[in-house]
């Protein structure tokens, strides 16, 4: 068994290791330490990475990794589960989806990735954590929360081969009804779509809402779907849960807002709309209607912004195009 | 006869519903930062009640209160007058923060401003020129706030002598929030409510709902009917109030700030009675270990309690209500 080292987490041989993984400093010099989990099992088998919170104020993504590696037994692993909770730290800590040290260039995470050591902060924590996981993942599951606490899909890198056919078993196993088998081109700085452009099958959840809006029961469906990954790919023993087909889409339609206003929604995650169907209401300042915002594109709502505010240019909604039932 | 209204451009003299804008500062390019008021006249004369919303510019809860109450109010019932500021601190609206973000030096805490300075800094010049026209204007004044989770239904009136704490009482009974403080005059100085308590306005403080988007349609409903009863009460709207519920009143409150940062998550829920040294909520690392638990200070009714995900240290972790008793 080789060692698995990361930071100061080592795992010598079965159980569960933590340490950190210095990414990158402050502006005072402080260094930024990542958390890393590793567990890893008695035998040799997949390499599961996970990472939650690239975006900063997405914590469903790090409850629910923390949920399922509290849940592990090292007995009963085979191969390893190693988690980066807290991928965008400086971001997690300002209650911020960018890092608040990110001030000139590319500030979203999940847009950086393979990253660079001679590119803005982001970037350069991005090229860190990436050449992390290219080293060690054989699958690969990143966390995201989109706006409301019924968010609940999920997207896997459809880049062709053995990426696609392993992410599919992965999305099955899953299951979230509403997925995207992402095409080339979307996302394409995503962690997710650069480990697959390295041939590491991966798969994108997006479950539970911005900063407090999750929910504990959110949380342990998630940790025990992951679970059933787990099974799916020979990491756990047992046998596979069998969830409802998928419903596909061919892509997505990020719509943002035309103009700003008070907002309220009339649309909810999993709905299907019709392209220029009511899907909100905007009010003015004294309480009086104005106006109203319809649906850009037809396909079913991922996730939509409840307000109560809504400014020009927010994600207003996101749409999966032509969805495929089965 | 119809009073003479007149609050920056909102201007009514007759029945009917009149809105505007009154200028309260302006910003660093120049341009106006201008509040919107509502006025809605009756044909009778009668009080005037003056109403608040994101004093703290996040707590929208309020602004939707108010509109949901302006929405459902005819001049042709009404005797006296509706005045509203929906959004009171307009540039924290703006920005979805507590203050204003062109409040960099001081606290910036707009609640903590009133009556407010001419001559002070950005949140206390606003206040001032708010605070102004509340004074010329308002005969009963309801200010809405928010705590941080949705489940937050807890109200504030001044324990003031004479007519203002009877009248305050009577708006906070009629409102009907079970749990309810009646604030002692020492506390929340500088605080719209005990402000204009001491100018002889009566009042009271709503906490409904939490930060953000954290609330409901239904949590707007229903404070939206209650304010209207205690419209009723005043005899603003016709019909009787509703008869008040059972409440609990407090002595004081305790805010509680937190005393290390960390991942956080609750234990207990707006109005739990709890003990003291009860566990509120429980600590975890990044690691997601577990690595302690908050406990109350004090016993009494939860009237706030932080959400978590997260926590920073010195952040309100718990807000409660001391000595409960049934009133």
């Amino acid at each position: 068994m080789k060692t698995i080292t990361i930071g100061t987490a080592k795992a010598e041989g079965a159980g569960r290791f933590q340490g950190t993984l210095q990414v990158g400093s402050l502006p005072d010099g402080a260094p930024i330490e990542l958390p890393v989990i590793i567990v890893r099992g008695t035998a040799d088998g997949p390499v599961l990475w996970m990472h939650g919170c690239v975006h900063g104020n997405e914590y469903c993504g790090t409850y629910s990794i923390h949920e399922l590696a509290r849940s592990l037994d090292p007995a009963k692993v085979r191969g390893a589960v190693i988690a980066l909770p807290i991928l965008n730290l400086t971001g997690f800590r300002s209650r911020q989806r960018s890092s608040p040290f990110e001030l000139f260039n590319n500030t979203d995470m999940n847009r950086c990735f393979p990253g660079s050591p001679t590119a803005g902060m982001t970037e350069q924590m991005a090229h860190v954590v990436f050449t992390e996981l290219k080293r060690h993942a054989t699958h690969f599951i990143d966390f995201h929360t989109a706006y409301t606490s019924d968010t609940r899909w999920a997207l896997y890198a459809d880049l062709g081969g053995e990426v696609s056919k392993v992410g599919r078993v992965m999305a099955e196993a899953f299951g979230y009804e509403n997925t995207l088998p992402t095409p080339e081109g979307t996302l394409y700085n995503s962690a997710l779509m650069a480990a697959g452009r390295e041939g590491i099958p991966g798969y994108l959840v997006e479950a539970g809402g911005l900063g407090p809006a999750f929910t504990r029961e959110t949380v342990l469906d998630v940790a025990e779907r992951l679970r059933n990954v787990g099974r799916a790919i020979g990491l756990l023993p047992g046998e596979v849960t069998k969830y409802p087909p998928l419903t596909t889409f061919s892509n997505f339609h990020w719509a943002t807002a035309p103009r700003g206003g008070l907002f309220v929604n009339h649309v909810k995650c999993g709905d299907t709309v019709a392209k220029g169907q009511k899907i909100g209401t905007y009010y003015d300042v004294f309480g009086d209607e104005d106006g109203e915002a319809t649906a850009p594109a037809s396909g079913i709502v991922l996730a939509i912004n409840p307000g109560p505010i809504m400014p020009q240019g927010d994600v207003m909604i996101h749409i999966g195009l032509d969805p495929k039932r089965g | 006869m119809a009073k003479k209204i007149i609050i920056g451009t909102a201007s009514s003299t007759k029945a009917g519903r009149v809105t505007g804008a009154l200028d309260v500062g302006s910003a660093p390019d120049g341009a106006k930062i201008a509040v919107p008021v509502v006025i809605v006249q009756g044909e009778k004369d009668g009080p005037v009640l003056w109403l608040h919303g994101s004093v703290h510019g996040n707590e929208y809860c309020g602004t939707y209160i108010i509109h949901e109450f302006l929405r459902g109010l005819k001049p042709a019932e009404l005797s006296g007058a509706v005045v509203a500021i929906p959004v009171v601190n307009v540039p924290a609206f703006q920005s979805n923060r507590r203050t204003s973000p062109f409040e960099i030096f001081n606290g910036g805490d707009m609640n903590r401003q009133f009556p407010g300075d001419a001559a002070g800094v950005a949140t206390q010049q606003m206040a001032g020129v708010i605070f102004e026209q509340l004074k010329r204007y308002a005969g009963v004044f309801v200010d809405f706030h928010t705590a941080i989770t949705p489940d937050v239904r807890w109200a504030l009136f001044p324990k003031a002598d004479g007519e203002v704490g009877a009248t305050s009482e009577k708006i906070a009974r009629t409102f009907g929030y079970r749990d309810t403080l009646p604030a002692p005059m020492s506390i929340l100085a500088g605080s719209a409510l005990m402000t204009a308590a001491k100018a002889g306005i009566p009042g009271l403080i709503v906490e409904c709902g939490g930060k953000g988007p954290a609330f409901t349609t239904d949590a707007v409903r229903d404070a939206s009917e209650r304010l209207r009863n205690v419209a009723r009460a005043l005899g603003i709207l016709p019909g009787s109030a509703k008869a008040a519920q059972p409440m609990t009143f407090f002595s004081n409150f305790l805010w509680v700030t937190a005393s290390r940062g960390g991942l956080f998550e609750k234990t207990v829920s707006c109005g739990d009675r709890i003990v003291e040294g009860a566990v509120i909520g429980r600590y975890s690392d990044v690691w997601g270990n577990p690595v302690g638990d908050a406990r109350a200070p004090q016993g009494g009714v939860v009237l706030a309690i932080n959400g978590g995900p997260v926590i920073g240290q010195g952040e309100t972790l718990i807000h409660i209500g001391l000595d409960p008793r049934p009133a």
